[in-house]
């Protein structure tokens, strides 16, 4: 016995030796593979590589598609009108997966190994924290199209901008101005509220929530839920249980379409239904079977607002997709927008003290984009108000504010 | 809480609680004949929702039909399964390595399914998917109630299967105690591969009801596989009645608490009582003489 | 008397003149893979091109770290809990939450973190291990399944879905410095665990956890306390798991209940352990060193699909039926061909036995004598008259 465990033991230790030196072969190889990616090298007619980390798989897929579709239109357009600072723009996406460990993983991988010149931010609130959190430690700028709570200003970043007209809890401010403004025999007297705990979803929802009680309207149903959630019967039931006149939804996109479905089954009939989100999406009405007519939204966007940049943008996207953009591709499309012209006026794009030039100048500066003229505060939240949508005959179009409005919001709510 | 959400969640915890039963059935099979806890049952229920749900968005089939080609496909994977891969093991080291066995499976299918379909989430789009009856004064989904119907009337063929066939005879003396039954002369192996056949076509009948009114995306399956195992430990590993009350105990015990504590928290039930199962009766409650301790 | 079927005679002379040689180069093989090993860790900072390189190996390491605890349970007893990644979490949990309610430096409460865990771990072991196997195993993966549910549910504790923010410890690094400094803590803690590990595996602990592994009802009918040794083992795991877990959270920043409460990165620490070895000192850091590399290749190569859980879930299935021992004892099986063989109790093959009793004129008829040769060797006629019986002759030892 004795033989066999100095001779097992013997082997294993010359089968460690063999495993430790292929190990360390194997980290030293990958380290090396690793620094072979190439760099820009600034200047001359290098393409200027923009690094993006998009959830295109899992929770937020959908909206980070439509996100994808915004910065692919956007490079298309302007390397077509001759590219940033006479160069060529090109863009390196990689895939998060909804994930935040991911999201770290990958604009670590974007700016310390592939050294792009430029980072976009991400979709969602949940991501763009520990995203800005990377680019603030790399002294990076960042824009992003998503990342609206109010949580995300609260981080101290100095280098991140929205690039949208408000933050999510100002994006219903107009509905709720018109709500408290109806005359009292017609006023709706009781709310229910379901929010994804989600950062943006409560955002939205609080925020009208909050600004209706404080207006003398009742809270029956007010219900939080995680984001992986697919079964809405419950909550769905406790709704309809309450009889509330308004329903107000914190949704992204799957669970407003679960959880109106839910209602649909229960036959519940409210006067007012707004959901953020879901609504904007094009599939969002095929999904509920059509029964769309009188839902609102708050949107950033829409196709037809008379910004001066935006006809082009609806125009030439069009042509490339065959369809108008929504507002997760006009988000995109402006932090572009936003990024190239604090480019241009600082003139240059690569990582370093260029990054704070160009933090600097969109502090001091005003943007002209596709969803107005924005300016931010000191944290990166912008100035402006969103709009709200409705479906009216089918179709999205804008009821508020009266003076951008296409048609007057339908009011109560036709049966579904 | 209004005595019609009573009667609601009361109902609506049925429905449930027949769908827990029909999956819990096939899972605590696997343990009965083999021993074997099989991980990947609720992955597979999840691919025949997939599947369902595919047949149906792009074939305009109703999901109900893919059962024809889901049933005996899923049965075919039972048995090869059980045969080429669940066989290799070592039978010292049966139970371990088949739990790691049947979760490398179940992550497989999982990268499959994203890999084939994508991460999105998906719903079946029925005409029907909105209409609704009334029963007893609650508002209850027609979708949910095929469901239902669809486990109810599985879990009654296999019960008959069970009582009143040859075969079922054969399956239960081999999880009651196989080599008895080899003594006298039951093919135990070829009892269990069938065993396990029949396991599979329960999660591609209990797949298919998920599709009707399920949201469905590559990890549902972990949000299943809990609640199962904890379900089939609570009724006793290996015994098919039991697993069938348990599931509808829970199931009934769920919908009642998740209008009080939401959806989150009365998932927790079925560990609670996984927790008690193990600190009063780690055998489990309802197994009687089959119920195994482990 | 000599005994023709002996091989203790000659032969040992031989070994124990081998044996010395063998046995000091072993020591050095192993030695000289601990220094290679040691230097590759300490170097690997400054040999890494990018900062993202450098955080690819913290989280090897954090890998390491969490795999090498999870194997004090796994593999010293046996059982296999498919769940530990709720230790994790409740490790990384339990240090962002104590920094923000108590206010406590981050490295007091990383170490406060683990005491809490090694305190709520008791009660739970004693439930979880009243069952063995299977069992045990669905009672892990319900674990960390409820904690999931707890985590986001308690929003106003936890942070719910929100996530928690877990402020960094050294505010003013940059980032790439961040990195390095919490490459060498995380090495730091493995080397702790692995010291650990090797004086458990040495000691009358380990071998009362090992025979638990072997055979249960024996350990306990031999008068080993297996309930009392399988809780310690079970605490020890659960909180060297949650020391890993704080680390992470440290140097992570970011936590979300779907992320430390993972099915998935518990099934990682069981993969890395099974296929490095779990009855080996570094075989889960070697099974952590290839599965975390494969990792992060496979996901930046084939980041937009699932095809890394295909991979995960092949290479596990793979280990299980093919490699079950893991790839150390694997390749200890290669090594052991290509060095003398040892493939029989005896030293030395059955005809160089043969040859040495001819030499030494034993005419036993032993098994080992040869047959027809060796009976026309011999004259023998006693040895002819026994041809093919298989009594030896009286003179030799049986």
């Amino acid at each position: 016995m004795a033989h066999m465990t100095s001779r097992s033991r013997g082997t294993s230790a010359r089968g460690r030796a063999l495993i430790a030196a292929a190990s360390a072969t194997a980290l030293l190889t990958v380290a090396a593979c690793g620094g072979s990616s190439g760099g820009s090298d600034g200047g001359g007619d290098d393409p200027i590589v923009i690094g993006i980390s998009l959830p295109l798989t899992g929770d937020f897929s959908e909206p980070g598609k439509g996100v994808q579709r915004g910065y692919e239109a956007w490079a298309q357009i302007v390397n077509e009108d001759g590219g940033l600072l006479g160069r060529q723009v090109e863009l390196k996406i990689l895939d998060d997966q909804s994930n935040a460990d991911r999201v770290v993983a990958d604009y670590e991988v974007l700016i310390a190994q592939d050294e792009v010149d430029l980072v976009f931010g991400p979709f969602s609130t949940r991501l763009v924290v520990p995203s800005a959190r990377i680019a603030q430690e790399y002294g990076m700028l960042f824009v992003e199209p998503a990342g609206a709570a109010a949580e995300v200003f609260e981080q101290g970043f100095d280098n991140l901008f929205y690039a949208a007209p408000a933050i999510a809890d100002d994006h219903y401010n107009n509905l709720a101005d018109y709500i408290l403004a109806l005359p009292e025999a017609e006023r709706p007297e009781t709310v229910a509220v379901a929010a994804m705990d989600d950062p943006f979803a409560q955002g939205t929802a609080y925020g009208l929530r909050d600004k209706l009680a404080e207006g003398g309207l009742e809270v029956l149903v007010d219900e939080v839920y995680p984001p992986n959630t697919t079964d809405f019967s419950p909550i769905a039931a406790k709704i309809a249980d309450s009889g509330a006149d308004v329903v107000i939804g914190g949704t992204q996109y799957q669970d407003a379409v679960n959880l109106i479905v839910a209602l649909q089954q229960l036959g519940y009939q409210p006067e007012l239904a707004a959901f953020s989100t879901a609504p904007t999406n094009p599939e969002f009405s095929a999904a509920i079977g059509a029964k769309t007519e009188g839902i609102l939204s708050p949107t950033g966007y829409t196709p037809d607002a008379a910004w001066p940049s935006n006809a082009d943008f609806v125009e030439r996207y069009t042509k490339i997709h065959g369809n108008p953009p929504g507002e997760d591709e006009a988000n995109a499309y402006t932090t572009g927008q936003v990024v190239a012209a604090a480019v241009e006026a600082v003139g240059c794009a690569e990582q370093g003290d260029c990054q704070q030039q160009l933090v600097d100048w969109l502090h001091e500066n005003e943007v002209d984009t596709v969803v107005g003229p924005l300016t931010w505060d000191a944290t990166g939240k912008p100035q402006g108000a969103h709009l709200i949508q409705q479906y009216v005959d089918g179709e999205i179009t804008i009821v508020l504010p009266e003076d951008t409005a296409e048609a007057a919001p339908i009011f109560p709510k036709p049966e579904w | 809480m209004t005595g019609s959400l009573l009667v609601q969640s009361l109902i609506l915890g049925v429905l449930l609680g027949g769908l827990y039963a029909l999956l819990a059935a096939g899972l605590t099979l696997y343990f009965g004949v083999m021993r074997v806890v099989m991980i990947a049952h609720s992955a597979f229920l999840i691919l025949a929702a997939y599947l369902a749900w595919y047949a149906n968005s792009k074939l305009g089939i109703d999901p109900l039909l893919t059962l024809v080609v889901t049933v005996p496909l899923f049965f075919g994977v039972g048995v090869v399964m059980q045969r080429l891969l669940i066989r290799r093991l070592r039978p010292a080291t049966l139970t371990m390595m088949s739990v790691l066995l049947t979760f490398a499976i179940a992550l497989f299918i999982e990268g499959l399914i994203g890999f084939v379909w994508g991460g999105t989430q998906r719903r079946t789009q029925l005409p029907y998917s909105s209409s609704s009856l009334e029963i007893f004064g609650a508002r209850i989904a027609v979708v949910k109630l095929i469901a239902f119907g669809l486990a109810a009337l599985s879990l009654l063929a296999l019960y008959l299967l069970m009582k009143h066939t040859r075969f079922g005879q054969a399956l239960r003396a081999t999880i009651q105690h196989p080599e008895a039954a080899q003594l006298v002369g039951i093919k135990t192996d070829r009892v269990a591969g069938l065993g396990f056949g029949l396991g599979l076509a329960t999660a591609a009948l209990g797949g298919t009801a998920l599709s009707l009114d399920a949201t469905i995306y590559p990890s549902l399956h972990w949000h299943w596989i809990g609640p199962l195992m904890a379900i089939i430990v609570v009724g006793g590993l290996g015994s098919i009645p039991g697993a069938a009350i348990a599931a509808l105990v829970l199931g009934v015990g769920q919908s009642l608490l998740q209008v009080p504590l939401g959806t989150t928290w009365a998932q927790t039930i079925f560990y609670v009582a996984l927790f008690v199962t193990l600190m009063v009766r780690p055998q489990g409650f309802f197994g009687g003489r089959l119920a195994q301790r482990f | 008397m000599p005994n023709a079927s002996s091989t203790l005679a000659a032969p040992s002379r031989e070994t124990t003149t081998r044996q010395p040689t063998s046995r000091r180069t072993r020591r050095i093989a192993a030695a000289l893979a601990l220094v290679v090993g040691a230097l590759v860790v300490a170097l690997f900072p400054s040999m890494a091109p990018n900062a993202y390189i450098l955080s690819a190996g913290v989280v090897v390491l954090s890998y390491a770290c969490t795999a090498t605890s999870w194997n004090f349970m796994g593999g010293f007893t046996g059982y296999i809990s498919l769940g530990h990644a709720a230790y994790f979490g409740l490790g990384a949990y339990g240090t962002g939450i104590i920094i923000r309610e108590l206010e406590l430096p981050s490295f007091v409460a990383w170490a406060l973190a683990g005491v809490v865990v090694a305190i709520i771990t008791v009660p739970i072991g004693i439930a979880a291990l009243r069952v063995r196997g299977a069992s045990f195993v669905i009672v892990s993966i319900s674990f960390v399944l409820i904690l999931l549910l707890v985590f986001q549910g308690w929003g106003s504790f936890t942070g719910g879905s929100n996530g928690l923010v877990v402020p960094r410890p050294f505010p003013d690094l940059m980032r790439p410095e961040h990195h390095r400094v919490f490459f060498y803590l995380f090495a730091a803690l493995l080397a702790v665990m692995l010291v650990l590990w090797w004086a458990i595996d040495r000691s009358r602990f380990g071998i009362g956890l090992k025979a638990i592994r072997e055979d249960e009802d024996k350990a306990e009918a031999l008068g080993i306390p297996t309930r009392n040794y399988k809780l310690v083992a079970y605490v020890v795991s659960a909180t060297l798991t949650g020391l890993a877990g704080g680390m992470y959270a440290l140097w992570f920043g970011d936590l979300d209940p779907i992320f430390q409460f993972s099915i998935l990165l518990g099934s990682y620490m069981v993969l890395m352990a099974l296929l490095g070895g779990i009855r080996n000192l570094f075989g889960p850091l070697v099974g952590a060193v290839i599965v975390g590399v494969a990792l992060e290749v496979f996901k930046l190569e084939f980041g937009d699909t699932q095809f890394h859980l295909v991979a995960t879930g092949l290479l596990l299935g793979l280990v299980v039926l093919f490699m079950p021992d893991g790839i150390i004892p694997a390749v200890q099986a290669g090594l052991r061909r290509l060095g003398p063989q040892s493939s029989s109790i005896r030293e030395m093959t059955a005809s160089e036995l043969a040859e040495r009793n001819a030499a030494a004129g034993i005419n036993g008829d032993s098994v080992f004598s040869g047959g027809p040769a060796a009976r026309e060797q011999s004259p023998d006629p006693a040895v002819a008259r026994h041809a093919g019986g298989p009594t030896p002759a009286p003179e030799e030892e049986r």
